[in-house]
């Protein structure tokens, strides 16, 4: 089974401001919409990237791998190989193997997509919030935002005019 | 004709029902979930590349105030005696009180999953599927002031510390700015934890649940608690006279916010209109 990496991650990973200026130019938000149909490949893909790493200590230093049992889920974190040898703003995260999308902030801490109105200094941080906010039973969706019925494609609808309110004073 | 957005508490009751109605029938008709997919899709954070519209932006408000005029209309469409109502949590604060009631929006989530099991969103009643989301229950959650480690709503002092500042915002235009009354209501604070989370951002994180999330829209509480924001906006207006939404032009050559924040009169996407033309909405509706 050949995985296409660079298809399947783009629903998990983030590409910052920084590394793009650096020139490994990442997804805007609704690219990396567009690629949520195929995360299904990175929720298998992600416990394999994890094992292929060298052991690291896995007590979740500002940007070593982790791989540490929360609250009775099983968070992962990897950095994903980029342009460098490892480019330390690319992760790939997985609450018992289901990715978890990361942004990042303007003062370099994070947040991810179950946590969006507040940061942390790590992605271990980040992981371990998610699963706080989580709550005992849910588990991230697998292809993230919506169904597969309506991908978020469908933001094409969106582009209304601003003909219907006149608000000028 | 001018309308009217009350405050929650004050609503009848045959305008509490009027409003549910209007909102289960947005909700049946597909028209709720295009609103969620464009919140999570505007949702750019300031440490990425692109444009911010939505957050972490000084358009937070304007955009903000157009999604809501968006609903507003999906909604009067449906019946047009309906308004947003807004929520005054820095009143209403008891997780039973408005607009926790089984005839608005229903109560807390149960302890063991969440799952909100009571008034008109519950996902038993069968009005309130949860499509686009980001984790797989199809049922609307809660954790009203976060039962593991309780946390407290913004106070009435914490908005009037974001209502004192003049300015409307302030470089570097983003979650880490410290002067302007955009990023303080916003709420994106210094340091870590608890205190780091005021005003808006706080509530999002008391109501918990659905309202942490991207699809923080899920929960119609998001626009009870936006309507509130917005009243803050026409509140600073009147405190500040003549302020206007900032940057007045778009930063220049060199600028890390170059191309990254909408100035005063640049276009708002997804919408053809300016956050100038959104600062005066008095002759669309006013706050009671």
């Amino acid at each position: 089974m050949g995985f296409d990496v660079g298809a399947s991650a783009v629903g998990t990973e983030r590409t910052t401001a920084k590394s793009a200026r650096s020139g490994s130019r990442g997804g805007t938000r609704r690219e990396v919409l567009r690629g949520l149909l195929a995360p299904a490949f990175a929720v298998a893909l992600a416990p394999v990237v994890a094992a292929s790493r060298p052991p690291r200590p896995t007590d979740g230093g500002a940007d070593g791998p982790f791989d540490e049992t929360y609250r009775g889920r099983r968070i992962q974190g990897v950095p994903v190989p980029g342009a460098r040898a490892v480019d330390p703003d690319r992760w790939r995260v997985t609450v018992d193997g289901h990715p978890l999308h990361l942004m990042r902030r303007a003062d370099g801490s994070w947040l991810s997509v179950v946590d969006h109105y507040g940061s942390y200094p790590t992605p271990l941080a980040a992981a371990r919030a998610a699963v706080d906010a989580l709550g005992p039973h849910q588990q991230l969706r697998e292809h993230g935002i919506g169904h597969g019925t309506a991908p978020a494609t469908g933001h094409g609808r969106h582009h209304h005019t601003g003909g219907e309110y006149d608000v000028h004073a | 004709m001018t309308y009217t957005r009350k405050d929650v508490s004050t609503l009848t009751a045959a305008e509490r029902r009027r409003f549910v109605t209007a909102m289960l029938e947005v909700k049946r008709r597909g028209e709720y979930d295009e609103f969620v997919r464009m919140h999570i899709e505007y949702y750019t954070a300031d440490g990425e590349d692109g444009l911010r519209a939505g957050h972490m932006t000084p358009s937070f408000l304007p955009w903000h105030r157009r999604f809501l005029l968006e609903l507003e209309r999906a909604l009067r469409r449906i019946d047009d005696s309906v308004t947003v109502p807004y929520w005054d949590w820095t009143r209403d604060r008891a997780t039973t009180a408005v607009p926790w009631t089984n005839d608005l929006l229903g109560g807390n989530g149960r302890r063991s999953d969440q799952q909100v099991t009571t008034g008109p969103f519950a996902y038993a009643e069968g009005n309130w599927t949860i499509e686009e989301s980001v984790t797989d229950g199809r049922f609307l959650t809660r954790d009203l002031g976060r039962a593991r480690r309780p946390i407290e709503l913004p106070t009435w002092r914490e908005v009037q510390w974001a209502l004192d500042d003049g300015v409307y915002d302030a470089a570097p235009w983003d979650s880490t700015a410290t002067e302007g009354f955009r990023n303080k209501l916003e709420g994106w604070g210094t340091g870590r934890g608890s205190a780091s989370w005021r005003n808006h951002n706080r509530v999002h994180r008391w109501v918990g649940g659905a309202m942490l999330g991207g699809a923080s829209v899920n929960d119609p509480v998001f626009w009870l608690h936006h309507a509130f924001v917005d009243l803050q906006w026409t509140r600073w207006q009147r405190l500040h006279p003549g302020a206007p939404y900032l940057p007045e032009h778009p930063p220049g050559l060199g600028d890390l916010q170059r191309g990254r924040i909408v100035a005063r009169h640049e276009k708002l996407p997804p919408w053809d209109v300016t956050p100038q033309s959104l600062e005066d909405v008095g002759r669309i509706y006013r706050y009671a």
